[in-house]
């Protein structure tokens, strides 16, 4: 009797080998369809796996069955099949059983991504995860697609070339690349070469993460990419830095301080990125003036919030504030993923219906286009984290783990921050329900747009007012961590 | 006779010559050659690694997983490019400024 993990790997890896073939056939739009079914599937087998892990006989040495790496993978499986239900209307290519194929990749990727617990099984997932996406990118083969491409590409390359050499470091201190033995051997030393590595995987993670030094690429690529790969990568991709952060950096900080000195800890570093990270988002936000951009700064300032999480886990991995922190952190990206991915989807309807993307397009949106609207200013309230929306609980969790230590000056900054970021956010709110449209006629929003503006909405609002149920899920999967 | 302290020397220059190239070139394709020195830079420093004080071939199989990779990266981004070429005639970056960053 097959694990349910494996029976998720080796269903989307058949399905992702064998949609291109309908390339070949006048049916291509038809691979949306099976893939939707199979991620759908997969949701629903990698949640009830989670629920309750059993030893995966797929590898298990090279990936945990734990109930964290489920959570990330249904996380990443989940927008993965909001994307492709998206792309149905939006997407016009030639090549559309590819397209459906390479979203196929990118959910394999980062499903074995979440669960990988040796660094070659993380590398190797990390670039299944990473190639589709830069193809995906460039899709359209217009100028503005494929300069997100490039810029996309080559900086992606380069954070996987630091990963390799960050693990080839870690390989030559520890002589085994299992996680768990690094993090032992990292631990018994405190020389400049562990510091090394530890600040090259920060530096290759952080260019997916999306950290402050490292961001400079996402703005364009999330731009000029198409709308729903620009989805995909806000609300999956980049997750997938997170988780694969938390495997490999949080395991080391629990045992290793960067240099004895009491200035430069792993602590303080994670602390000051945070900062900059939170405070560059929402202050560049606040001068975009197309919608996609503005979306992925505030997706900037969001890792900012996220990162806070990790602060006190860092400090001290077994106290209660850790687990508080982790707990909220873990949610956050849960939160963000739905807020950002309905936040993108609604700027992918309005591209495609009105093919623009400015933020004067906005103005009386909501005569014209009141499902879509509604959505985001739903979105919007829940990313500027008003109650009783997702995003309020998540950044209770988070900044009240700081709160106590010390590092409050993080959670008083990170309040000032919510609160300026709900300047931008209402103000395209504003913008929407009180502004004179250009045009004032309705227009119609597509079926599959509307269907998924619902459940997204729903989710918003259900996570909302159930907070607990998916808290419970969270902490289990923080213990099967700590 | 070679040491380990000498591998990881070479390694160590050539995974700085890469950034050196990211950071100074302007050229697509050079960008994608600086990258795969670092990637090169990483293979030298597991095949070290192994040779001089592991002997457990974990070393070697990485770096055999590393090379497909990178020729697959490589297969990847030429494509893109080989797109952008077409598109505006020339491979530079400095010129891919139409998103305004």
């Amino acid at each position: 009797m097959m694990d349910l993990l494996t029976l998720t790997v080796l269903l989307l890896s058949g399905i992702s080998l064998t949609l291109p073939l309908l390339q070949l056939t006048k049916f291509k739009i038809v691979s949306a369809y099976i893939l939707a079914s199979v991620l759908a599937l997969s949701l629903f087998l990698i949640v009830i796996y989670g629920l309750n892990p059993v030893q995966n006989q797929l590898s298990p040495s090279l990936l945990a069955s734990d109930t964290l790496g489920s959570f990330f993978a249904a996380i990443a499986i989940g927008v993965t099949l909001f994307v492709t239900l998206a792309s149905i209307d939006y997407i016009r290519t030639p090549n559309t059983a590819i397209y459906y194929s390479l979203l196929g990749f990118t959910a394999l990727g980062m499903l074995l991504l979440s669960f990988s617990k040796d660094l070659l099984m993380l590398f190797v997932s990390w670039e299944l995860m990473s190639f589709p996406t830069y193809v995906l990118a460039g899709i359209d083969k217009k100028r503005r697609s494929n300069e997100a491409a490039v810029k996309y590409g080559i900086i992606g390359a380069m954070s996987s070339a630091i990963i390799l050499y960050a693990i080839s470091i870690a390989y030559g201190i520890a002589g085994s690349t299992q996680i768990s033995d690094v993090v032992r051997a990292l631990s018994a030393r405190h020389d400049i070469i562990v510091a090394v590595s530890i600040l090259l995987f920060v530096a290759g993670f952080g260019f997916k993460m999306s950290i402050v030094p490292f961001h400079m690429w996402i703005p364009d690529a999330y731009e000029g990419a198409p709308a729903t790969v620009s989805t995909l990568f806000a609300a999956a991709t980049k997750k997938s830095g997170f988780v694969a952060a938390i495997r490999v950096l949080l395991a080391m900080t629990t045992v290793y301080a960067v240099t004895n000195n009491t200035f430069f800890t792993v602590s303080n570093i994670l602390a000051v990125l945070a900062l900059l990270t939170m405070t560059l988002g929402n202050v560049a936000a606040l001068t975009q003036r197309s919608i996609t951009r503005l979306l992925a700064y505030s997706s900037i300032a969001q890792a900012g919030y996220i990162l806070v999480g990790f602060v006190p886990f860092a400090v001290s991995p077994l106290s209660y504030d850790a687990q508080i922190g982790l707990t909220g952190s873990l949610f956050h990206i849960l939160n963000h993923a739905v807020m950002k991915g309905s936040a993108f989807l609604v700027a992918a309807a309005v591209l495609l219906k009105l093919r623009r993307a400015d933020l004067d397009s906005y103005n009386g949106l909501a005569k014209r286009m009141p499902i879509a609207s509604f959505t985001l200013a739903i979105s919007l309230f829940a990313l500027a984290g008003i109650p009783p929306l997702n995003g309020f609980w998540s950044k209770l969790y988070i900044f009240l783990s700081v709160a106590s230590g010390p590092y409050l000056w993080l959670a008083i900054a990170g309040v000032l921050n919510s609160a300026f970021s709900l300047g931008y956010y209402a103000w395209i709110v504003k913008r929407m329900y009180l502004d004179e449209p250009e045009k004032p006629d309705r227009v119609d929003e597509p079926l599959s747009f509307v269907i998924i503006f619902a459940v997204l909405t729903a989710l918003i609002i259900g996570i909302g007012i159930f907070p607990q149920v998916f808290i419970n899920f969270i902490t289990g999967a923080v213990n099967s961590f700590i | 006779m070679n040491t380990l302290a000498d591998f990881i020397f070479v390694s160590s220059i050539l995974f700085a010559v890469g950034i050196y190239g990211l950071i100074v070139k302007r050229n697509a394709l050079r960008l994608l050659f600086a990258v795969e020195i670092m990637i090169n830079a990483a293979n030298i420093n597991f095949v070290a690694f192994e040779q001089y004080l592991w002997n457990n071939a974990v070393g070697q199989a990485f770096v055999l997983f590393s090379i497909a990779l990178a020729a697959g990266e490589a297969a990847v981004i030429l494509a893109i490019i080989v797109v952008a070429y077409r598109i505006n005639k020339d491979v530079d970056v400095s010129e891919l400024s139409s998103l305004g960053g």
